[in-house]
């Protein structure tokens, strides 16, 4: 029965305003994309049951404003988490460059006890856009930013058209696992596996 | 009535002590009561009186007669009071009303005070204050035993009398100023009549009355007007005649549907939940003064004297307070309410005042308006602000008609009076929320720059939400939880073991003024529910009773729900995802009268809970700033 306790797994998506943190969450929880989310007040977090193998995690996703003046609020949404996701929009170079920022705050509030080795995801989202010709952060780029910071993980998405949504969360989810402390693990061999599977299958970097 | 002398009440002691044998004690078996905590096995009934009668209205047929018992469970003392069923004696009354009544077990650990009445002429009484500061309705011994009342009480808890007073008899903590005042408060006799006195129905019902107690009416009026009280029966009939249910929405229903099954939700539970202090919708015979019909055209200009000036500021705003304006006339009262317009000024004075101010406008927008492409280039603070607020207008408001569909020109008006505000006010610039916050004006104001200079007024109050350090949300969200101990102090506990004392759920709402009626994550949003949300900004900005009143809706909205709350052991991530998907369906007007009803029991508590400069108060400002301010003049 232990098997089937279903676990928590926090994860936080960080990024500056406007990137699309709120339609990804969407994307992937209710495989919908909306015009008319409104800007994100304070948090929010959607949940969604994923499975490993026979494991049943609940995924908890949490949405936060991506002003800088509201991240003093962090400290009480990021406490806890177990992966971090941090979002740019590859039209906007500025948003690109804010990654470092959100790195290191987020590091700094949810003060993780490993923070050499905590899980972040990078996403570089709206790769819909303009067909492509209005981007200004490359892919080699922003893997070269990823591969500096201890090979981050790197999906280009599309909140939109819902392009690599899926295949971005689970690599999250994955890695949010990953963080979990091993005594909490059922079966630690099972989730090798299962972890090895879905490396193939996602093209996950970890 | 050998009884009714007065007693010194040391022998008191003495006096339970030798009854203590006597008929009065005898094993409870009350099983009449679904609701009632006491579990019938362990409880022993310490105290019981017959014809203990409650006196609802003046009519002297109107009475109602019940058993009053203490009763000990464990080492607990509960009081209740069961109104006598199947003799009704007058047809006026009702079962219905009689349940309003009555006291379903009420714990000794929430009663502050109890006074005791003894008139040299009639029954003697006693009224029940609890800790919140509501209070039962006097209890008549009409067989006397009000001795003995006291003196078992004094047996099971600590009660001491009050300095002030030697008929009030304090319970538990007494040292509490709160308590001081409230339990030598007197509610009157005349609850329910009495309340009418602001409805438009106060003439019928003066008629009905018998003229001979007019001037005990008055002090019952006036002690009722202080406290803003209005008893449960009252608010019943008054609903009735207001036809209230007409404006009850899904939050109503929800909410008594949820009241409906409060009973069976304990029951699952292992753990009872603590019972709210001030339960407004059970025992409580309190409650804020009936919503009026919002403030029409004509009634309006009996406000103005014949150049157009506002009289009398603040008839004004108490007006708006208990009903809004009408839509029609909201363009012309908010400019005033915000302070936009000078309330003593005339129509013409306004009309100049316009024109001064709309050029004023055009310059500062023209400050930006006229960033070349090259400069905006090497501005990237300009940049940033700009393309914040392209991202939040497009996504602000826009399945209301009148900023929905592609290229909608008020978007663009959104737009601009954000970016000139941003110049007009750079230290604080833009910040999400704001466009929230001016979307509600535009569609009022419609005009271009009066929208601006009415959203600049708000933002004097409420620009602080804003700040760079956020001091002045940390602010409002320390009173909050401050103000959650004094309304609510088992929720307080509650929250503190939860590790929810920031009180963060609550962050949204008090950022943009409750304005997100509809969830955020939602597809098939509802229409917008604006007019509700008008009606509750103009009534947050007359600053009527406080100016924190949205501090103790939400503590009313909070009590609300704090059955679900507690009952389903919330954590801080459930407890915030509550919050937000409740947040399209508070029902205004119903929490309003809470959130007033709260506001006065709290008092100057309530005051002193809330640090100075905290939103929408003014900055504690140094002198220096005033005598800069005279020199202007
Ligand atoms: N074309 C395109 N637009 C997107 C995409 N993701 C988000 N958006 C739009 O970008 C704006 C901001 O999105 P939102 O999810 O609210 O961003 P957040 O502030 O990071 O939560 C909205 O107008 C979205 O419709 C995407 O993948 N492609
Ligand atoms: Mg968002």
């Amino acid at each position: 029965m232990a098997s089937r306790r279903r676990m928590l797994l926090k994860v936080i998506i960080l990024g500056d305003s406007g990137v699309g943190k709120t339609s990804l969450m969407n994307q992937y929880v209710n495989r919908k994309f909306s015009n008319q989310y409104k800007a994100t007040i304070g948090a929010d977090f959607l949940t969604k049951e994923i499975q490993f193998e026979d494991r049943l995690f609940t995924l908890q996703i949490w949405d936060t404003a991506g002003q800088e003046r509201f991240q003093s609020l962090g400290v009480a949404f990021y406490r806890g988490a177990d992966c971090c996701v941090l979002v740019h929009d590859v039209n906007v170079m500025k948003s690109f460059e804010s990654l470092s920022n959100w790195r290191e705050e987020f590091l700094i509030q949810a003060s993780p006890s490993d923070p050499e080795n905590f899980p972040f995801v990078v996403l570089g989202n709206k790769i819909d856009v303009d067909g492509g010709n209005s981007r200004v952060v490359s892919e080699k780029k922003a893997k070269a930013w990823c591969a500096s910071k201890g090979n981050i993980p790197y999906f280009e998405t599309s909140a939109k058209e819902g392009f690599n949504v899926e295949a971005a969360f689970e690599c999250i989810a994955k890695n949010a696992l990953k963080n979990e402390p091993e005594e909490e693990m059922y079966i630690p061999d099972t989730i090798d596996v299962a972890r090895e599977r879905q490396q193939k299958s996602s093209g996950c970097e970890c | 009535m050998d009884e009714t002398e007065i007693h010194d009440l040391a022998d008191d002691a003495d006096y339970a002590a030798a009854s203590q044998q006597g008929s009065s004690i005898m094993s409870g078996n009350d099983t009449s009561n679904q609701n009632n905590p006491i579990d019938p096995e362990n409880a022993e009934t310490v105290y019981m009186k017959d014809h203990v009668t409650i006196h609802p209205s003046q009519y002297a047929t109107v009475r109602i007669s019940g058993r009053l018992k203490l009763i000990k469970q464990d080492s607990l003392l509960f009081m209740s009071w069961m109104p006598y069923t199947g003799q009704t004696s007058n047809a006026r009354l009702s079962d219905r009303d009689k349940n309003l009544y009555t006291i379903r077990a009420v714990s000794f650990a929430d009663i502050r005070s109890i006074r005791r009445h003894t008139p040299a002429i009639g029954w003697q009484y006693v009224i029940v204050v609890l800790s919140s500061g509501l209070a039962y309705p006097p209890l008549y011994f009409y067989n006397g035993g009000l001795r003995e009342f006291i003196a078992t009480i004094k047996q099971h808890v600590f009660i001491a009398r009050s300095a002030e007073d030697a008929n009030v008899f304090l319970v538990n903590n007494f040292q509490d100023p709160l308590q001081r005042i409230l339990s030598s408060m007197e509610l009157p006799r005349a609850l329910s009549s009495s309340s009418f006195t602001d409805s438009p129905f106060s003439d019928n019902q003066e008629r009905l009355e018998d003229g001979g107690s007019r001037h005990k009416r008055d002090i019952s009026i006036q002690v009722l007007e202080k406290f803003s009280l209005v008893t449960r029966f009252a608010r019943e009939t008054t609903s009735q005649l207001f036809r209230e249910n007409l404006f009850d929405d899904i939050g109503t229903n929800e909410n008594k549907k949820n009241n409906q099954e409060r009973p069976h939700e304990i029951a699952s539970n292992e753990a009872p939940i603590p019972s709210d202090p001030f339960e407004l919708d059970k025992t409580s015979l309190v409650w804020g003064k009936p919503r009026q019909p919002p403030l029409g055209h004509e009634e309006w200009a009996t406000f103005l004297d014949s150049e157009g000036r506002v009289e009398d500021l603040n008839a004004l705003k108490k007006r708006i307070f208990y009903g809004g304006v009408e839509h029609s006339i909201r363009k012309e009262i908010w400019p005033i309410l915000l302070g936009y317009y000078a309330y003593d000024s005339t129509y013409i004075e306004r009309q100049h005042f316009m024109a001064v101010k709309k050029s004023e406008y055009e310059i500062i927008r023209n400050q930006w308006q006229s960033i070349s492409p090259e400069q905006a280039k090497r501005f990237s603070k300009f940049r940033d602000r700009k393309s914040l607020i392209e991202k939040d207008v497009v996504r602000t408001d826009r399945s209301h008609p009148f900023y929905e569909g592609d290229e909608n020109p008020n978007v663009d008006l959104l737009h601009n009076i954000l970016v000139t505000y941003s110049f007009y006010n750079f230290d604080l610039g833009y910040c999400q929320g704001m466009s929230d916050l001016l979307s509600p004006i535009l569609f009022i104001m419609e005009d271009e720059s009066e929208s601006f200079w009415c959203f600049v007024s708000l933002m004097e109050r409420l620009g602080p939400n804003f700040n760079r350090d956020q001091n002045g949300m940390h602010s409002q969200l320390f009173a909050l939880s401050k103000l959650v101990e004094l309304l609510d102090s088992p929720l307080h506990s509650y929250f503190k073991q939860k590790d929810c004392l920031n009180c963060f759920f609550c962050f949204r709402w008090i950022l943009i003024q409750f304005k997100r009626q509809a969830k955020t994550f939602s597809y098939n949003t509802k229409e917008f529910e604006y007019d509700k949300l008008l009606r509750l900004w103009e009534v947050l900005w007359t600053h009527y009773p406080s100016e924190h009143l949205h501090l103790y809706m939400c503590i009313a909205i909070l009590k609300r729900n704090r059955a679900k709350i507690m009952g389903e052991k919330m954590g801080f991530d459930t407890l915030l995802q509550y919050i937000n998907e409740l947040s399209g369906q508070i029902e205004v007007d119903g929490v309003l009268r809470e959130a007033e009803a709260l506001c006065v029991c709290a008092g100057e508590n309530g005051v002193a809970a809330i640090p100075p400069g905290t939103p929408p108060s003014l900055p504690v400002e140094d002198e220096s700033i005033y005598q800069h301010d005279d020199e202007v003049l």
